[in-house]
């Protein structure tokens, strides 16, 4: 019983981790592959990913409660991070085009 | 686990730690949808209605003469909700705004107050500048997410619309109020979470302005906004053109419009800008069309187009949030909802209390203490800084910050009695008897003290912005006569039926 709930807290203490912090990095990681990619004007690029950017982070937030478990969830977000944000920081032209 | 019942922990969590903060912001932004009228019943020299004579030279000589070397002046014009010019200066760029009233038509300047704008300031920063701003931000998101996760645990959404129990147990009771009031404001909550994280998103989320624009803020602003920009030369100004004679010029160009803020940038030198805005109270978003001209020969220098798609759509957002379109209806309307946000936030409290007080657990003496202190303590900490208002003299050296100790004092006074009594089952009888004394006594306050601005003088004249505020004082008074009087009895600690807290275990709560 107190392994289990142990593990229990432990599971949720992850998954606090995961949502706050790890959701946070996906979000700035989604947010600057939208201000790179979306086919518009440099500045409509920003204010439109920044626009998005409080409701992706409400869902990964819900996703992370949501998930199986607490691992999958910080695998999820670190894939997501590190495709968006390698995406975003590496062409360092295509990003400042007006 | 069943997504219910992770989103239940979320929710109940979630939710629970920034209640108290989220009370304030919801009390003080509710309070500041009508802080240009509480503003004016602040300052009893605008109780009359006088005559605007003061000319836009007259108040650009009185910043001269003041802060010849400021990076920037501002005025704004009166205006019927603010019948005073604003006057002010940055000393530096960035640099706190140094902000005077004075009076349209003497052009003195009126008696230092913390005026309505101390709700607005306290709802969307705490009084503690950036930092402040961080915090609102973090309980915002926290309150989008526990919106989300409520709506997700909640089976019933349509039926329990239409359900209130009063008679009921605690839990049940408080959890019926904490629906009704969730369901009732839901799409208005989203709304004011959501737009309000939008206001400063580049702050909150930096990352597109560093992708796209390497961190050079004024480059992104320069571009969204079309906003037009000189630079310094070094040489001194010449004479100045008359700012009344641009305002005539700008009022033809807008059509007829009227000026909203005004400002002279560095008015030391030879490059000195005036911008005029243009001010629009009937739409969600006023792109202020700014026309900037040449301080000494007046010359037009730029005339602003219209935001692009971007800018428009988060200034359309902005302006849903900060509700200055519409007049009073949409303003009263906006008090209402935050009022319903802050019915739910204290009947989400209740329930999170009556649950553990009926079993027992961890923290009850702490919520107990907090709801006291907060609840109870913010707004009568808000009628005390009324009182304060009135009572501080008028020549005390700086009397806003005192009107602000005032504030304080009672917030801690209130705090501190809450936390001595907690449990006890009075506190709520005793916080409801000071909440009627000092809301009633506010309008009988204001009749001694102005004479123009008491309830007499304002009916007979049709004043609703000043009426408007007595007669709300003295229906909050009311309210808490009649709540003091129903709880005079100590309240026993509520005993939930065995019955009750298992169904509601059961249905997931």
């Amino acid at each position: 019983m107190t392994t289990r709930t142990a593990l229990t807290r432990l599971d949720t203490a992850a998954r606090v981790l995961a949502a706050l912090f790890g959701g946070y990095a996906v979000v700035y990681a989604a947010t600057a592959f939208l201000s790179v990619y979306l086919p518009l004007a440099r500045a409509d690029r920003v204010i439109f990913a920044g626009l998005a950017c409080f409701v992706l982070y409400a869902g990964l937030f819900i996703y992370a409660f949501a998930a199986r478990s607490a691992v999958r969830v910080w695998l999820v977000f670190a894939g997501l991070g590190v495709m968006l944000g390698l995406a975003a920081f590496l062409p360092s032209e295509f990003g400042v085009r007006p | 686990m069943s997504l219910r019942q992770s989103m239940s922990g979320l929710h109940t969590w979630g939710g629970l730690l920034p209640s108290w903060l989220l009370f304030v912001i919801f009390f003080a932004g509710s309070l500041a949808c009508f802080d240009k009228e509480l503003e004016r019943w602040m300052r009893p020299a605008l109780h009359q209605p006088g005559v605007a004579s003061l000319t836009a030279d007259q108040v650009r000589d009185w910043l001269h003469e003041r802060a010849p070397n400021a990076h920037a002046w501002w005025m704004r014009p009166p205006s019927e909700r603010e019948p005073f010019w604003w006057a002010g200066w940055e000393p530096e760029e960035g640099a706190e705004f140094q902000r005077f009233a004075l009076d349209a038509s003497s052009g003195e300047v009126l008696t230092d107050t913390v005026g309505g704008m101390f709700f607005f300031t306290l709802h969307y920063e705490l009084h503690a500048g950036m930092l402040g701003m961080y915090i609102v931000a973090i309980a915002a998101m926290a309150m989008l997410i526990a919106l989300v996760s409520g709506v997700i645990i909640h089976r019933r959404i349509f039926k329990d619309f239409f359900t209130l129990r009063p008679a009921a147990n605690g839990q049940r009771a408080w959890l019926d109020a904490h629906n009704l009031f969730g369901v009732l404001g839901l799409p208005f909550h989203l709304l004011i979470a959501y737009t309000g994280l939008v206001i400063f998103v580049v702050f909150y989320m930096p990352a597109g302005l560093k992708v796209a624009y390497q961190d050079d803020f004024g480059a992104l602003f320069r571009e969204s906004t079309g906003y037009f920009e000189r630079g310094e030369v070094g040489r001194p100004a010449g004479p100045p053109a008359s700012l009344d004679t641009l305002l005539t010029d700008a009022r033809q160009r807008w059509g007829g419009g009227e000026p909203g803020w005004i400002s002279v940038h560095y008015p030391y030198d030879e490059a000195a800008v005036v911008d005029l805005r243009n001010w629009v109270s009937s739409r969600v978003t006023d792109f202020q069309w700014t026309l900037s001209y040449d301080a000494s020969s007046g010359e037009l220098l730029h005339e602003q187009k219209p935001y692009g798609a971007g800018y428009q759509t988060q200034s359309w957002l902005t302006g849903l949030h900060m509700a200055q379109f519409g007049g009073t209806p949409v303003r009263l309307l906006y008090l209402l909802l935050g009022l319903a946000g802050c019915a739910m936030l204290v009947g989400g409290l209740r329930v999170w209390l009556a649950k553990r007080e009926a079993r027992g657990g961890y923290g009850i003496g702490l919520v107990r203490a907090l709801n006291g202190a907060v609840i109870g303590g913010l707004p009568l900490a808000s009628l005390a800084l009324l009182w304060g208002n009135r009572l501080l003299p008028a020549g005390l050296a700086e009397r806003s910050r005192a009107e602000a100790m005032v504030f304080v004092g009672a917030w801690l006074l209130v705090a501190l009695w809450a936390v001595r009594r907690q449990g006890s089952g009075r506190l709520g009888r005793d916080l409801y008897v000071v909440g009627a004394v000092l809301a009633l006594g506010l309008p009988v306050l204001n009749a001694l003290t102005s004479s123009q601005g008491h309830l007499g003088a304002t009916l007979a004249r049709g004043d609703w912005a000043l009426a408007g505020i007595d007669l709300s004082l003295l229906g909050v008074g009311l309210l808490c006569a009649l709540l003091g009087w129903r709880h005079r009895q100590p309240g026993e600690v509520h005993q939930a039926g065995r019955r009750e807290s298992r169904r509601l275990a059961e249905e997931g709560v």
